[in-house]
């Protein structure tokens, strides 16, 4: 017995042609996470620092030489490294550039 | 279970008998509690440790309306986790006995993200004020909150305060006086209700994770009863640490058989939460605090006027032109040349003073005394030279160290250049952080190697002491100008930094191989630029400094005294005989360079100032004593072979002996592998 909230989210996943990583967003464009597919460890600190499933976060600009991420969450700057940046996938919000 | 004021009557500390009164500060980082913590503590600052830990521990004292305050500024953190030893040590810390009241300081202009961490504070039980800071930028924003309604929702005393200003920090104090002896202040306002606050009726999360907080809850409350276990957590804090598999409480709850229960419950009502929402348990719990801080907001916080501010503000072109792929890097290393440049100057300038006095003084001792007399020499030239060396040489540099530190750290600046030199960091097995290290490092790796500490994990914090001892500092680039760069050029310099860095480099990526564990991956908040606050700064850069002192200048000095001993007895010249297979077979040094070595573990540069003594004493020049390939070799050996005495204290309170042991043993191989090379292999090359 799968619950339904679950389900939900499964279904929303799959459905979303529009989901892509951090690190293929463009600057200043304003996302929503949907999952975070990292080790528990960073994850957790994420989350307690606001990125979670369905926040609201702008990605404000990438480091030089494909660095870390500089984004907006919480309305506050988290700089986040690249390789932890490429496993946050987001949605975006209105009209993307694929 | 009713929440408690801790009774009072009984606990008189401080002097004059004032009843006393222990305040802790708590916060995200940045958010201004250092600068209260001056403004309510100024000079009464102690920097120590969290005893057994490497976390610093900051306390100060003040005396206000008849009490004694007892104030700890713990360090800024995001929660209360077990994410790293900060977090740890603080929530043992405000449990304990030694807490009457809780200081949570809110930067209110980030209230978002403040508000998550003193969610978590409230978990404590512990009676609380809330102090909202930055009251004047958030006025210039045109947003205004309602303070009435926070202290409603969260049954709290919620207080604006300026800290750079001073403005509501006494308000603080006066608070937390009126709530820990509530009876003897004739309080006019109707707040009673916050003066005790029941603290274990929040609901903080959903209804689900409620319900089951509440059956877990039963079954601890039920265990605590059994047994006399000396736990300070309340039961509520316990059952949503086990909910969350805390790796802390579980090792404190699995001593006695009384909480298997409690744990078996809530490894199945997790189970059940996961399965439910398709999330792991932080997820869901960070996201249902986080919703209820939405609606908190929507609730409080009032944008009196739309006029948005679009002009960016100095702070954001500043922020764009120190990440700009071109210009940050400029700056970057004009940074990197103004810290070698300040530190030099002033340290050179404030050494210079303190040896004229020290060389003025001993000619004049020794016109009185004589040259032979033992208890002079030992006091004069052993301790009070070791004092003094330890002044003119480590100190004069260590305190414009520490200055520009605490510059670089409040303007804002170091994050920036993480961001920058991350990737790069990577390739030597450590994240951008620990540039900011080595950057300190260049100047002295004393303080830099005491700034290992913001690594989070214990695996990065060893591997940046490392690459951070290894870098050169401004004792060993003396002796590299004065030597390498004097008679054999410039281009000679760049050459031995090339391999210095070459061989940071190569430490890096081994140490990354053979440290189990990976390196973990940026992740850090990026304040905006600010002013930096001059009057906590020269504070914070004197109560380091005082620190040092007491710490490991007696060190220094013990040695100079050991040193002098050494001379005095004559067993200096059999040591050098000692290490002649060393330096004089493997390296090709001459014989008496042993000894320049020896001292140079306790301050880099003497071994070039032994090197010209010696020189000069014997009517010879370094040119004569010292072949072009001899001086390479020394320089080399100088940069590489150990960290400075102090630096090796420092490592070894920053993590543990062994591993400053670990270390110097490791740098000694490194030298004399390298030395050896050069020196081989330039036989080999001018035989052929």
């Amino acid at each position: 017995m799968v619950s339904k909230i679950k389900k939900e989210k499964e279904i929303l996943l799959e459905s979303t042609t529009l989901k892509k990583c951090l690190t293929e967003c463009e600057k200043g464009e304003e996302v929503i996470v949907l999952n975070v597919n990292a080790g528990l460890k960073a994850k957790r600190r994420l989350a307690n620092l606001g990125i979670l499933p369905g926040a609201k976060i702008i990605k404000k600009k990438d480091a030089p030489f494909r660095g870390p991420i500089e984004v907006i969450v919480k309305g506050s700057s988290l700089v986040i490294g690249r390789g932890l940046a490429s496993k946050i996938i987001v949605q975006c919000d209105e009209s993307c550039s694929s | 279970m009713s929440s408690h004021l801790p009774q009072k009557d009984s606990q008189t500390r401080g002097n004059n008998n004032k009843a006393a009164i222990n305040i802790a500060l708590a916060g995200n980082p940045n958010v201004g509690k250092s600068v209260i913590f001056n403004q309510l503590t100024g000079l009464s600052q102690t920097i120590g440790n969290w005893p057994g830990k490497t976390v610093e521990k900051k306390e100060g004292h003040l005396n206000f309306s008849g009490y004694h305050f007892n104030i700890v500024d713990l360090p800024g953190i995001y929660s209360l986790s077990t994410y790293s030893i900060e977090e740890i040590v603080s929530r043992e810390y405000i449990v304990s006995k030694d807490v009457d009241i809780i200081i949570n300081v809110i930067d209110s202009t980030n209230l978002e993200r403040n508000l998550f961490f003193t969610f978590q504070l409230l978990e404590l039980q512990i009676p609380m004020i809330i102090a909202m800071n930055q009251m004047d930028i958030l006025r210039k924003r045109n947003i205004d909150l309602d303070f009435n309604l926070l202290q409603d929702l969260f049954q709290l005393p919620v207080l604006p305060v300026v800290a750079v200003h001073g403005t509501g920090v006494h308000h603080l104090l006066n608070k937390a006086i009126e709530m820990v002896h509530p009876s003897e202040t004739n309080s006019l306002t109707n707040k009673n209700s916050l003066r005790s606050p029941d603290l274990s009726q929040i609901t903080t999360f959903g209804k689900e994770v409620e319900n089951k907080i509440i059956l877990l809850v039963q079954i601890i409350k039920n265990s605590l009863t059994k047994g006399d276990n000396k736990i300070h957590y309340p039961p509520r804090f316990l059952a949503i640490k086990l909910l969350e598999n805390d790796e802390e409480i579980l090792k404190l709850l699995n001593n006695g058989s009384e909480f298997k229960e409690a744990i078996e419950f809530a490894d199945e009502y997790r189970t059940q939460l996961e399965e439910y929402h398709g999330e792991d348990i932080h997820t869901i719990l960070s996201s249902e605090i986080y919703k209820n801080i939405t609606t908190i907001i929507k609730k409080v916080v009032k944008i009196r006027s739309q006029k948005e501010l679009k002009k960016a503000s100095i702070a954001d072109k500043l922020d764009h032109l120190t990440t700009h792929s071109f210009f940050g890097y400029v700056i970057l290393v004009l940074v990197l040349v103004g810290i070698y440049l300040f530190t030099f100057t002033i340290g050179d300038l404030l050494g210079g003073l303190i040896e004229n006095f020290y060389n003025n003084w001993t000619e004049m001792i020794y016109s009185v005394f004589g040259e032979d007399y033992f208890l002079i020499n030992l006091f004069w030239d052993g301790a009070l030279g070791g004092f003094f060396g330890g002044l003119a040489g480590v100190l004069v540099y260590v305190i414009p160290f520490f200055f520009v530190i605490e510059v670089l750290q409040d303007s804002g600046y170091l994050p920036r250049a993480a961001f920058l030199m991350d990737r790069m960091m990577h390739a030597i097995g450590v994240h951008g952080k620990t540039i900011i290290t080595m950057i300190l490092g260049l100047g002295c790796n004393v303080p830099a190697c005491m700034g290992c500490r913001i690594m989070e994990t214990e695996r990065e914090k060893k591997i940046s002491i490392a690459l951070t001892s290894l870098v050169p500092c401004a004792a060993v680039m003396t002796v590299v100008m004065g030597l390498v760069g004097r008679y054999l050029g410039l281009g000679w310099v760049v050459i031995l930094f090339a391999i210095n860095f070459s061989v940071i480099l190569l430490v890096g990526r081994i140490l990354n191989k053979i440290m189990p564990g990976k390196c973990t991956e940026l992740i850090m908040e990026m304040h905006e630029y600010r002013v930096p606050n001059f009057n906590v700064i020269f504070k914070q850069t004197w109560m380091r400094t005082k620190g040092f002192i007491f710490k490991a200048l007696p060190i220094i000095i013990g040695l100079g005294i050991l040193l002098e001993l050494l001379f005095i007895f004559n067993i200096l010249e059999p040591i050098n005989v000692i290490l002649s297979p060393i330096t004089v077979f493997w390296l090709g040094l001459p014989v008496v360079t042993g000894i320049f070595l020896i001292y140079g573990i306790l301050r880099k540069e003497l071994t070039l100032v032994l090197l010209s003594l010696f020189s000069a004493n014997i009517g010879l020049t370094i040119v004569e004593l010292f072949t072009p390939i001899q001086m390479i070799v020394f320089s080399l050996v100088t940069m590489l072979y150990v960290p400075c005495f102090a630096t090796i204290v420092i490592i070894a309170k920053n993590s543990s002996w062994k591993y400053a042991l670990q270390i110097t043993f490791l740098e000694i191989s490194l030298a004399l592998l390298i030395g050896g090379i050069v020196h081989f292999g330039f036989l080999i090359f001018s035989s052929v």
